[in-house]
């Protein structure tokens, strides 16, 4: 698959681009093409020996999308096809906002119902100016456990970046959530405990001046939150999680500390007793974006985080090939914990994995 | 967005306090909801597929040793329902999986991964003497394959669905570029492959039903071939009546040479594949008119024409004028089968096998019940023999196949509507369901072997046989 993941802009493109899917209801197109003897350059001025056009795609065929604006939300349900009932997924992406919907359309198509949340740039705060309160969340939850066609049973959360703030904690101090597992990705438990979203944000901005800038001036975001604090009152009380967490990290992640971070969660919850609970992701050379499998690989983008005007360039990090296939590696086991946890089992979900 | 459903999901409401989990379908039906429940799950892989193409259909999160229900349903271009079922026990883990467990009811028996698409046939509330030809080929079949809990019928599922899955089944890969073509008096549509070429080319004829047929062509294109489809009844941008063949040997001499002269085809690399009275076209154009073509593919065809000929150059009257050759069974279904004996054919109009030169694979359904294709493939091999070019001949024969062998993984018709005018006429292709599925998918597998081995490969027997090769730089 190393065509698809080591795709790149083209000489000449705008630079520091990250490809990313809006448009989920149609796929993306790639036209393969073989050319005579090793060439690295030059592949648009010539005619090709032979080509072929692959459609990729993040929704399959019969999952159904489904805007959803009640409740003052800003989401989109995806369900998959039949007639359910479906375990369901609150999906939460980072601190660039929007409503980012491809990883829902594909947990759809793998059979969980996935709603892709806006929490940053959601129509009320637009209008308002104000940011979501922590019921913004809860009632997200409501919408998937009085869905006809959800178990209200068997919800988790797949949170990454800033989304994994927002998971955890609401894993562990919402008394609405009864979340089956809980999934964060590249993300820390360090934040203002039971924060709201405007909180944790001015936490971040409070430390803004630890950020660093590499030699192409690209912004490394990761020092905000070091050290790890040893103050209770600014870390998530994972010693009181009471369902399954799977953590994956990338260590070579530049923009969140998020492999100290998750030394620091496995610490705690060993201390609390409730580290069975924990499995662990960790990948070298892995940068912060991990993302589902078989796209583009990017090390550095472009990044307006919400709370800023500027537009810099963020290093996520990473090295192609190790990043491409933790991606890989990681969806799947995503997938066997999602369905261990959501599917499986008639008591409670599994706890560890030490078979993945 | 979103295929069409047949029936659609049910719409669940509570009931009271006392069995709130329970829930109440819309027909009437009560199903219990227990959140505890585990939920199901069908996955078929891949989801988006071409049609020649196998799928793995699994059940998961089943309780164990327990009947369980797989159904096909979709809708054709006209909007019939066909569907197929199939009854399994689930394994001791709880999964079933179509590719390795065998089917103890239903459409099929047996382990077929592949049985509930070649094993689809019209929903009882269907119209009669259906068979199934997508006239569209720019779009997919949708298929919905339900998982039922209990060795049901697909009328039953509304109440005993547990998990669903839609798949789309595709004529045409993506990058395909389907032409209308309408020029030197061609009617026809040509596919192209995606990439630069250029590509070896078939000309693609099918049988008397007329029209321009359009999906083997497609797929052939998928397969990278270059492929036109060709009319030569029943169309309306054809000269004359709809019911005469009114071209002649230089219409099929310009749609071979419009699709070698394609600057996207390989002129030396253009086969001709045909179907029932295609057959005898494909073999006319091989021995009689100008064009060379690189191999020939016959599938159950005569070697004659079964048609009077008004002119020389190969026009026809009427297929229906002679029926004496024609049977009837007590249904009063008609049989084609005689009118391509050998014997009953005119002699004049019987093709020279003897001057073949290039390779010719031909393929016999033995239950075929529309043409004499045992005895056409005989005569073919003896000609052949007798001229001392055995080595161009190839037949695969089926037993159980029947008339219609076409692409894999489609349902066969043992009989459909042939006409209505004069009189309603339903007519027998023949084929019993597994013998006939096997064949399609052995036979298509085989016709794109061989050509690769005629159309992409060296040209091997032109060179043994002396005659000079010209150059095509036709890769891959």
């Amino acid at each position: 698959m190393g065509l698809l993941w080591s795709l790149r802009p083209v000489p000449g493109s705008k630079p520091w681009l990250r490809m990313r899917k809006m448009n989920v209801q149609t796929p993306m197109e790639v036209t393969i093409s073989v050319y005579p003897g090793y060439q690295t350059e030059g592949f648009l001025d010539q005619v090709p020996l032979a080509g072929v056009v692959v459609e990729r795609w993040y929704m399959a065929p019969g999952v159904r999308r489904i805007p959803v604006t009640e409740a003052g939300l800003t989401a989109t349900l995806f369900l998959p096809p039949g007639p359910g009932p479906f375990p369901g997924l609150l999906d939460l992406w980072g601190g660039g906002g929007k409503l980012v919907e491809y990883r829902s359309a594909l947990l759809a198509s793998h059979g969980f119902a996935s709603l892709a949340l806006d929490y940053l740039t959601a129509k009320v705060t637009i209008e308002t100016g104000k940011m979501v309160d922590n019921q913004y969340f809860e009632r997200a939850y409501k919408v998937l456990e009085q869905h006809p066609q959800i178990l209200s049973s068997r919800i988790a959360i797949i949170g990454l970046s800033l989304g994994t703030s927002i998971t955890l904690k609401m894993a562990v101090y919402s008394q609405v959530a009864k979340l089956r597992c809980v999934v964060c990705i590249s993300g820390s438990h360090v934040q203002p405990v039971d924060g709201s979203v405007e909180q944790i944000m001015s936490f971040f901005n409070k430390n803004a001046e630890k950020t660093r800038f590499n030699n192409e001036n690209h912004m490394i975001c990761r020092d905000l939150l070091l050290p790890i604090p040893t103050d209770p009152s600014l870390k998530v009380d994972v010693g009181q999680l009471q369902c399954p967490l799977l953590l994956v990290v990338g260590e070579d992640d530049q923009n969140w500390p998020t492999h100290e971070s998750a030394m620091d969660i496995k610490e705690m919850m060993e201390r609390a007793g409730n580290s069975h609970l924990l499995t662990l992701l960790s990948y070298p050379d892995t940068g912060h974006l991990i993302e589902p499998p078989f796209t583009p690989f990017a090390k550095a983008s472009s990044f307006r985080a919400v709370s800023s005007r500027q537009k810099l360039v963020a290093l996520w990090g990473g090295e192609t090939a190790a990043h491409s296939r933790a991606q890989e590696d990681a969806w799947r086991k995503t997938l066997v914990f999602l369905r261990a946890n959501l599917y499986g089992g008639v008591n409670t979900g599994i706890a560890s994995f030490s078979n993945l | 967005m979103g295929p069409k459903i047949p029936g659609g999901a049910p719409e669940p409401s509570t009931l009271d306090g006392n069995c709130n989990n329970a829930v109440l379908l819309n027909h009437g039906g009560v199903r219990w909801k227990n959140s505890f429940r585990q939920s199901p799950v069908l996955t078929a892989a891949p989801v988006r597929a071409l049609i020649d193409e196998q799928i793995s259909i699994k059940g998961s999160f089943l309780p164990p040793e327990c009947p369980v229900t797989v159904c096909a349903q979709m809708h054709s271009d006209d909007g019939d329902l066909w569907e197929a079922f199939a009854h399994y026990n689930t394994n001791a883990d709880g999964t079933v999986n179509l590719t390795k467990d065998h089917s103890v009811g239903g459409s099929y028996l047996g382990c077929e991964p592949m049985g509930l698409f070649w094993g689809l046939q019209p929903a009882p509330c269907a119209r009669e003497g259906l068979r199934l030809r997508k006239k569209n080929v720019e779009t997919p079949y949708v298929m919905l394959l339900s998982l039922l809990e209990g060795h049901v019928s697909p009328s039953e599922r509304q109440s005993t669905e547990l998990a669903a899955v839609i798949t789309e089944r595709w004529y045409m890969a993506p990058g395909v570029r389907r032409t209308e073509i309408r020029q030197d008096g061609v009617v026809g549509t040509l596919f192209l492959p995606p990439g630069p070429g250029p590509f070896p080319a078939m000309l693609d004829l099918w049988g008397m039903g007329g029209g321009l047929v359009e999906y083997r062509s497609a797929l052939l294109a998928s397969r990278g071939y270059a492929s036109l489809s060709l009319a030569y009844i029943g169309h309306k941008d054809l000269p004359g009546s709809l019911t005469h063949i009114n071209v002649g040997d230089s219409y099929f001499e310009s749609a071979f040479h419009l699709l070698q002269d394609h600057r996207q085809v390989c002129a030396d690399r253009v086969g001709i594949i045909g179907l029932s009275f295609g057959v005898y076209l494909t073999l006319r154009i091989a021995t009689k008119t100008v064009v060379k073509p690189a191999c020939l593919i016959c599938v159950n065809g005569p070697v004659g024409s079964t048609v009077k000929f008004s002119d020389p150059d190969g026009r026809t009257e009427q297929f229906e004028s002679d029926q004496k050759y024609w049977t009837y069974n007590d249904q009063g279904h008609v049989s084609f089968k005689d009118v391509s004996l050998p014997a009953n054919l005119s002699a004049e109009s019987k093709v020279k096998i003897e001057h073949l030169t290039c390779p010719l694979m031909y393929i016999v359904g033995e239950d075929d019940l529309s043409a004499s294709s045992i005895e056409s493939a005989n005569l073919i091999e003896e000609t052949l023999k007798a001229a001392g070019k055995s080595q161009l001949f190839t037949c695969l024969s089926y037993p159980g196949a029947g008339h219609l062998i076409e692409p894999p993984y489609t349902p066969n018709s043992r009989a459909s509507l042939w006409s209505v005018k004069p009189q309603k006429l339903v007519t027998l292709w023949g084929g019993h369901p597994a013998p006939h599925a096997a064949a399609q998918e052995d036979a298509w597998k085989k016709i794109l072997d061989f050509m690769e081995r005629n159309l992409r490969r060296e040209l091997l027997i032109k060179k043994n046989a002396g005659l000079k090769v010209p150059l095509c730089s036709c890769t891959i």
